[in-house]
């Protein structure tokens, strides 16, 4: 393979991370079975899977925290194994399970995480972009599960990465804090900086990764966008409505539609492409406009539950 | 450069970490001077018991009891940092994934260890101008006669013990089993060196036990010099011996994850 992609600017580019062939065990429990795939620069993308698929340990032996057993990895031209002191200048990252000295204090974990980078950023600039100014004199033990979060995030991007591992980023997190995340994340691509996201949350590939790897058993068992990936599984939408008009066989006609199913008044219409336009105006042409009309598009994660035959655990 | 820089912000913040949490030094601190002070209490510091013999040994090296234990008990500093403090701090960092947390970010866990030893040095310097000032102002005590080669002993007596302690570090799984079992080896060490009964009034089983055990060479190392009695070569190799016993394997096991 030899992974050459074009940029926006016409420029041949070689790929952020190459992985090819990777392989990793722990003893004789096997963690990544034969894992490739590449990253390319600018992108948001998703490792996605199960809890023990085998995402951590490949982003690990990508960021040259771990030694692959076999296989070959190249991050921003550089072999994680041998050229890990350069790597890590280059590189940011949030881990999984990680902490910092219950009470080193959030401004001086900063300032001891920028002592070692060489092109480091601002403090006060990272206090304010992960909104940790009013924490900045609060010990690590002291801060609750989402600013523990956010000064890890602030960690990873202190040495200026141009590349970033966030694994399994919003654990721990409400809803309202993890689309605030989410949102500091596509700024960072805005500016530039390519991130791999590790998550076991399909809602979370699918609204902030760009591409995804499905990762089952320590393979990759599909690599597409999130739309891709439920539009090449050919995924039915369900559009749903009640009314009390007895005969839609002129629905059932339609090109779009698979299935129709009845329960008392309520309906439900199978099919695929622009289903929900399609039903609508039918509808609204013999004379019917339900209030509750609704369509529940496929997600990832019913491609995942096609793509595995079961269902995503935690 | 930046690992200058580096190596100085995290000794920063691990005395940052230390002034925030002092007492966790206090038994390290405490225990050799209280001991220091009680054994010579009841043994007392009477020139007359210089020259004691038992199993044909001096018992106190030819000084008074209380000159005796204020030298051997800095020794007894060094093993308590060694073998308590060093592995506790560092089995917990990798207990608790800072260990794994620093590495992700260019931050080598040899810094770490570097800012450690630092610390537990500083402790160190700081707990034995203590014990001398107590032990001279309580007892006017002997001043080191060879200060130069107390201190060589001192040297050789941290790179063991801070092997030793890595080495710890390195086995076991958490903090509080670094905790228990180095607790255990330094009291069985301290029961049997000569700094709690001299050697000479031990069983002479556990005196080759004491002898074979890094804490003995080093009270001996410290001594020797303390009391004008030349340099203990032959202690000061065994520790050698201990170092690289510990420090080798120490030094493969604590960098691998």
């Amino acid at each position: 393979m030899l992974g050459l992609g074009v940029n926006s600017e016409g420029w041949f580019m070689a790929p952020v991370i190459t992985v090819e062939h990777l392989q990793k065990s722990y003893g004789h429990m096997v963690a990544v079975e034969d894992l490739s795939f590449e990253v390319e620069e600018g992108e948001i993308f998703g490792i996605l899977g199960p809890n023990g698929a085998g995402k951590t340990t490949t982003v690990e032996c990508v960021q040259g925290l771990r030694r692959a057993d076999n296989g070959r990895i190249r991050v921003l031209g550089l072999d994680p194994t041998t050229e890990v002191a350069e790597l890590r200048q280059r590189i940011g990252a949030q881990l999984q399970d990680s902490a910092l000295p219950g009470r080193l204090k959030v401004a001086e974990s900063l300032e001891l995480f920028a002592a070692f980078a060489r092109n480091r950023v601002d403090s006060d600039q990272l206090l304010t972009r992960w909104k940790l100014q009013e924490q900045r004199d609060q010990a690590f033990d002291t801060l609750s599960g989402g600013q523990r979060q956010r000064l890890f995030l602030a960690l990873a991007f202190v040495n200026s990465p141009e590349l970033v591992f966030l694994d399994e980023l919003t654990q721990g997190l409400d809803p309202q804090a993890r689309r605030a995340t989410w949102d500091l994340i596509r700024e960072i691509r805005r500016d530039g900086t390519t991130v791999v996201l590790v998550t076991h949350f399909m809602d979370e590939a699918e609204q902030l990764c760009d591409r995804v790897a499905v990762v089952d058993d320590g393979r990759v068992i599909a690599i597409d966008t999130p739309q891709g990936l439920i539009d090449g599984l050919g995924l039915s939408s369900v559009v749903r409505f009640t009314t009390s008009e007895p005969d839609l066989g002129w629905l059932e006609k339609l090109d779009v539609v698979e299935s129709l199913t009845r329960n008392g008044e309520t309906i439900e219409v199978r099919g695929t492409g622009p289903v929900l336009a399609l039903v609508a105006s039918e509808l609204v042409a013999h004379g019917i406009a339900p209030l509750d009309l609704r369509i529940d598009r496929p997600t990832v994660e019913d491609a995942f539950l096609v793509l595995t035959g079961r269902r995503m655990r935690g | 450069m930046i690992t200058i820089r580096g190596f100085l912000a995290m000794t920063r913040a691990e005395f940052r970490l230390f002034r925030r949490e002092p007492f966790s030094i206090v038994f390290v601190l405490v225990f050799p001077l209280m001991m220091m002070l009680l054994l010579s209490a009841v043994l007392g510091n009477d020139q007359a018991d210089a020259q004691d013999v038992a199993n044909g040994m001096l018992v106190w090296r030819g000084v008074t009891p209380a000159s005796y234990y204020a030298a051997a008990s800095v020794a007894v500093i060094i093993a308590a940092l060694g073998l308590m403090t060093l592995p506790t701090n560092l089995a917990g960092y990798r207990e608790r994934g800072i260990l794994r947390r620093l590495r992700a970010s260019s931050v080598s866990v040899w810094v770490l260890v570097s800012a450690q030893l630092t610390l537990a040095m500083v402790t160190f310097v700081a707990g034995a101008l203590i014990m001398g000032l107590v032990a001279s102002l309580a007892y006017d005590t002997l001043v080191p006669k060879d200060l130069i080669g107390v201190m060589v002993a001192f040297v050789f007596g941290t790179a063991a013990f801070g092997a030793l302690g890595l080495l710890l570090a390195s086995v076991v799984r958490t903090s509080r089993s670094a905790q228990g079992i180095g607790l255990l080896l330094f009291l069985t060490m301290w029961l049997i060196s000569g700094t709690a009964p001299p050697r000479a009034m031990l069983p002479s089983g556990l005196r080759d036990l004491g002898g074979v055990l890094p804490l003995t060479p080093l009270v001996t190392a410290v001594q020797d010099p303390w009391f004008g009695l030349g340099w203990s070569t032959t202690s000061l190799a065994i520790l050698t011996a201990y170092t690289f016993a510990a420090g080798i394997p120490a030094l493969w096991l604590f960098g691998r994850d």
